[in-house]
């Protein structure tokens, strides 16, 4: 008994001296600082939680999409088309790209494209046969590749023709919108050594076996089986042919590693750094531990930690928000079995959305580390695709402006909930299929564990409240959400009302931001199934379309029709980079480029 | 029927015959046992600072009244004094003061409920099977023991995760994951006690089991099961912190203390104290009062000290 007591009494008593020395620490200005940065030709790189790199081979495998491989790999396969953000506007980036130059034909169906002088790093140059090799691994490997879409690249490329070793056509099956072909389906292209990979066997010859069906299953059977082995990637002869900045140093299961400097890279994104390491995290909490402890050069804090940002700035930190080509939203479910007819009403959704104060959840409860999202065009950096409707925000935080719709239309205050006293469909009445007695009551499923969500989530609760609307919040684990909202597409129960998963923001999207598969009625993410002809006709005429003004209609459309309840979009990851080093403009489209990276 | 004939007192020694006749007021078992309570300093501080916190926690708002429902984003994170807030505000702008009343109220409540619901359960399952004894002591307690291998705060986690965390269902996961250490100590008080003169003559009368358990284990077993009861109500409220404090306790708006620790702990570094310390003194505050109180009720049913 005694000893159970003794514990019960140091318990608290722990607390207490927790707290203490929490706070003890806080005063300390002066901590220790790390030897990383001390290297001047190596940089330490943080990646995000639970994103270990753990492929390399250029085509991935369904289920090795992680993330970072996508720019891991970047850095030693030269893709044919970059685009990215480093310029501070989404744009091609011709020196991260394996192509020099594209023409397209008059009836532009064809692209002429033509490759930048790059050699492999066994001297081979690279040439208009990669790029067919890639091609016809995947075209005749759809869906054993990742990121394989019916449809889409390469289905939707028609003819190959090779014009010379440094020049080839590429025919579609229709004419596309100029800046989705080239940003969204030719950035997926990733010419591959021909010469040393189209074999069967470590010790197999070289041959053309992937011009035909059965060759070239068994060429990218060996190739992904080779590249399964990831304790090999710094000795298998295979991955030594890169064209790329960067060569394999280490590459470790638990997913760090290791690049080293490609001595052999002909390119103009010659890189000043030597050798990248990238360290994998199971917890924020620990990769944050390891940045007091200076032991990154180039790591990330939680938003909520920039109020303690001189905690950092004082260790020999930058802090630096990443802002993410993304946007951020609350899909409504127009299916619910409960609320999916309130839902319906364009009314309702304008209401909902006046109860949101973008601007003030971004800065006080982000602190700063997300900005107001008015519509389906991420709106950081600014582009020609954003509407000025969507730049403007239709339906501004107004609680009146909220009362009065709802006011408008038939609903009352019973108490402290609204409830539809005037059913309907007429102009001031609440709409089809709403019964009277309909009590504005909503759930909130909602991803947990982030405070910012959770306080976010709260104030608009708050809000709501004030209007009569009341909103339950039930946190649950990310994967749980994600599983919930596919509830109805997979013809199960159908009953949530509100998902949100977007802590890290909804959705990032390629250079041109197309919602084919968010907003279109028959995509998976399309979790609410939202349902409009209209907006479905723009969404389609993005990829397809030639009117330069597509984007910014399909922007004023949906930002004003509200497929989803617009949120703050949260910035890709709050930096910290030791001082001294000088890593550019961060890349919205989430990638990164070490080449680019140098020490002051 | 045999009973036990009430037998008179007799007057004690010098009293004279006018004097009614009775036992000494002094002399009675509570008064020598609340003489004990008191003496120990420790247990009576800590039923002082109980009795504070709760009239805090539960009159407080009543006298200082602040709106714990709606957020104010306007005065998030204001310092201690500013603005009328004499403890500051939370990141979302909600009132520290007038927070803590209403997270100790569940704090409290989350506690007393779930340490008393574990005392209960703990106190007919231990009692039951060291009365029984046989095969289905050793079943009971087997399963005690398997309960015990599991870590309390590792299953409440999962709990948590997998449902909604509100303060019933809080007091009721709290309540049947910490029945277990009371289930032994009662255990072990029974298996004394079912030997003893009054239970023998009571099964031999033909009395029934549950009335020797409910009417003499049960209350003979007072003492430990009152000590302990206050331990784990001091437990469980440290366990509401603990878990409150992963981020899986009560959801917003409601709140307790340690949900308050751990939004605050994130503002550390920033210099907030008034975001932690007084949610994390009040933890160890009422738990400490807890703990000395039952030395304190030790004291009280010490039978080693009746003869003082």
């Amino acid at each position: 008994m005694l000893s159970t007591k003794r514990r019960a009494l140091m318990a608290p008593l722990a607390i207490l001296a927790a707290a203490s020395f929490a706070l003890t620490s806080c005063s300390s200005g002066d901590s220790g600082s790390g030897d990383a940065g001390s290297a001047k030709d190596t940089v330490s790189y943080a990646l995000p939680v639970g994103t270990g790199p753990n492929w390399l081979l250029p085509i991935a495998s369904p289920d090795t999409m992680a993330t970072h491989n996508s720019a891991i790999k970047s850095t030693l396969f030269v893709p044919l088309f970059e685009f990215n953000g480093t310029s501070g506007t989404m744009e091609w980036d011709k020196k991260a790209s394996a192509a020099k130059s594209y023409e397209f034909s008059d009836d532009k169906k064809t692209i002429s494209i033509t490759l930048n002088d790059l050699n492999w790093a066994d001297g081979t140059p690279l040439s208009s046969r990669d790029v067919e090799f890639w091609y016809n691994l995947v075209r005749f490997n759809g869906e054993a590749t990742g990121g394989y879409s019916a449809g889409m690249i390469p289905d939707n490329i028609t003819k190959f023709e090779t014009v010379d070793e440094k020049t080839f056509k590429l025919t579609f099956d229709k004419v596309y919108n100029e800046d989705f072909l080239l940003a969204n389906q030719l950035t997926l292209v990733r010419p591959m050594p021909q010469h040393a990979w189209d074999k069967t066997s470590a010790d197999g010859e070289i041959g053309d076996l992937d011009r035909d069906k059965a060759g070239s299953k068994q060429v990218l059977d060996y190739l992904f089986k080779e590249a399964g082995d990831l304790a090999s990637y710094a000795t298998n002869p295979l991955w030594k042919v890169v064209n790329g900045p960067y060569q394999v140093g280490t590459w470790s299961d638990s997913g760090e590693v290791t690049l080293e400097a490609n001595d052999k890279y002909t390119g103009e994104d010659k890189p000043s750094i030597k050798t990248v390491k990238f360290l994998p995290y199971t917890s924020t909490d620990a990769e944050m531990n390891t940045v007091r402890a200076g032991e990154v050069d180039y790591g990330y804090i939680t938003a909520s930690q920039m109020e303690n940002k001189a905690q950092f700035t004082d260790n020999g930190y930058e802090v630096k928000p990443w802002d993410g080509w993304s946007i951020t939203y609350m899909p409504y479910n127009f299916k619910s079995d409960s609320m999916g007819k309130v839902f319906s009403q364009l009314y309702v959704r304008q209401a909902l959305q006046h109860a949101v104060d973008q601007p003030s959840l971004s800065k006080v409860v982000w602190h700063d580390a997300a900005t107001p999202d008015y519509g389906p065009i991420p709106q950081t950096p600014e582009s020609d695709y954003l509407s000025q409707a969507q730049k403007d925000n239709p339906y501004p935080y107004d609680l009146d402006a909220a009362s009065k719709l709802f006011a408008d239309h038939g609903w009352t205050k019973n108490g402290d909930v609204l409830e539809c006293t005037n059913p309907g469909t007429g102009a001031d009445q609440c709409g089809e299929g709403i019964e009277q007695g309909k009590k504005m009551e909503i759930v909130f499923t909602t991803q947990n564990g982030s405070q910012e969500t959770d306080n976010m989530m709260a104030t608009i609760q708050s809000a709501m409240a004030q209007v009569g609307v009341k909103v339950t919040i039930d946190a649950k684990p990310l994967d749980n959400v994600l599983a919930e909202a596919q509830t109805c597409k997979q013809g199960t129960k159908c009953d949530w009302q509100f998902v949100f998963f977007g802590t890290a923001g909804s959705w990032y999207f390629p250079a041109y931001p197309t919602g084919e598969r968010v907003f279109a009625k028959d995509t998976k993410w399309n979790a609410g199934q939202y349902d409009n002809p209209e907006a479905e006709k723009l969404v389609t005429s993005m990829t397809t379309s030639t009117d330069p003004q597509i984007a910014q209609k399909y922007s004023e459309l949906l930002a004003k029709d509200l497929p989803v309840m617009w949120m703050p979009n949260p910035v890709y990851q709050v930096s910290v980079i030791k001082n001294g080093l000088d890593v550019g403009h961060q890349d919205p489209g989430a990638s990164f480029y070490p080449q680019r990276w140098s020490w002051k | 029927m045999n009973r036990t004939l009430p037998t008179p007192r007799l007057p004690e020694a010098g009293a004279t015959a006018s004097a009614p006749a009775q036992a000494p007021r002094s002399n009675a078992p509570w008064r020598r046992g609340a003489r004990r309570f008191l003496r120990n300093k420790l247990a009576v501080a800590g039923l002082s600072v109980l009795v504070l916190l709760v009239l805090f926690c539960f009159v407080g708002p009543l006298v200082y009244q602040t709106d714990q429902t709606h957020t104010d984003l306007g005065s998030a994170l204001l310092k201690p004094g500013e603005q009328g807030h004499p403890l500051g505000t939370d990141d979302v702008g909600y009132d520290i003061l007038g927070r803590l009343m209403v997270g100790g109220q569940v704090s409290i409540m989350v506690g007393l409920a779930a340490g008393v619901l574990a005392t209960v359960v703990g106190t007919l399952w231990g009692a039951t099977a060291g009365y029984v004894g046989g095969w289905v002591d050793s079943v009971m307690m087997r399963i005690v023991d398997a309960g015990i291998a599991i870590p309390a705060t590792f299953l409440l986690l999962i709990l948590s995760a997998m449902v909604k965390p509100t303060v019933p269902l809080l007091i009721l996961v709290i309540g049947l994951v910490s029945w277990l250490v009371p289930a032994r100590l009662v255990r072990a008080e029974s298996i004394s006690l079912k030997q003893r003169d009054y239970v023998v003559a009571l099964r031999a009368m033909g009395g029934g089991h549950g009335r020797a358990v409910l009417k003499h284990i049960v209350p003979n077993s007072v003492g430990t099961i009152v000590v302990n009861a206050t331990f784990q109500v001091a437990d469980a409220i440290l366990l509401v912190a603990y878990i409150s404090f992963l981020g899986m306790g009560v959801q917003k708006p409601s709140t307790d203390w340690g949900a308050m620790l751990t939004s605050g702990i994130t503002y550390t570094y920033a210099g907030a104290w008034w975001l932690i310390l007084p949610a994390g003194l009040c933890i160890v505050l009422i738990v400490c009062a807890f703990n000395a109180i039952g030395d304190g009720l030790r004291d009280f049913f010490d039978v080693k000290g009746q003869g003082e």
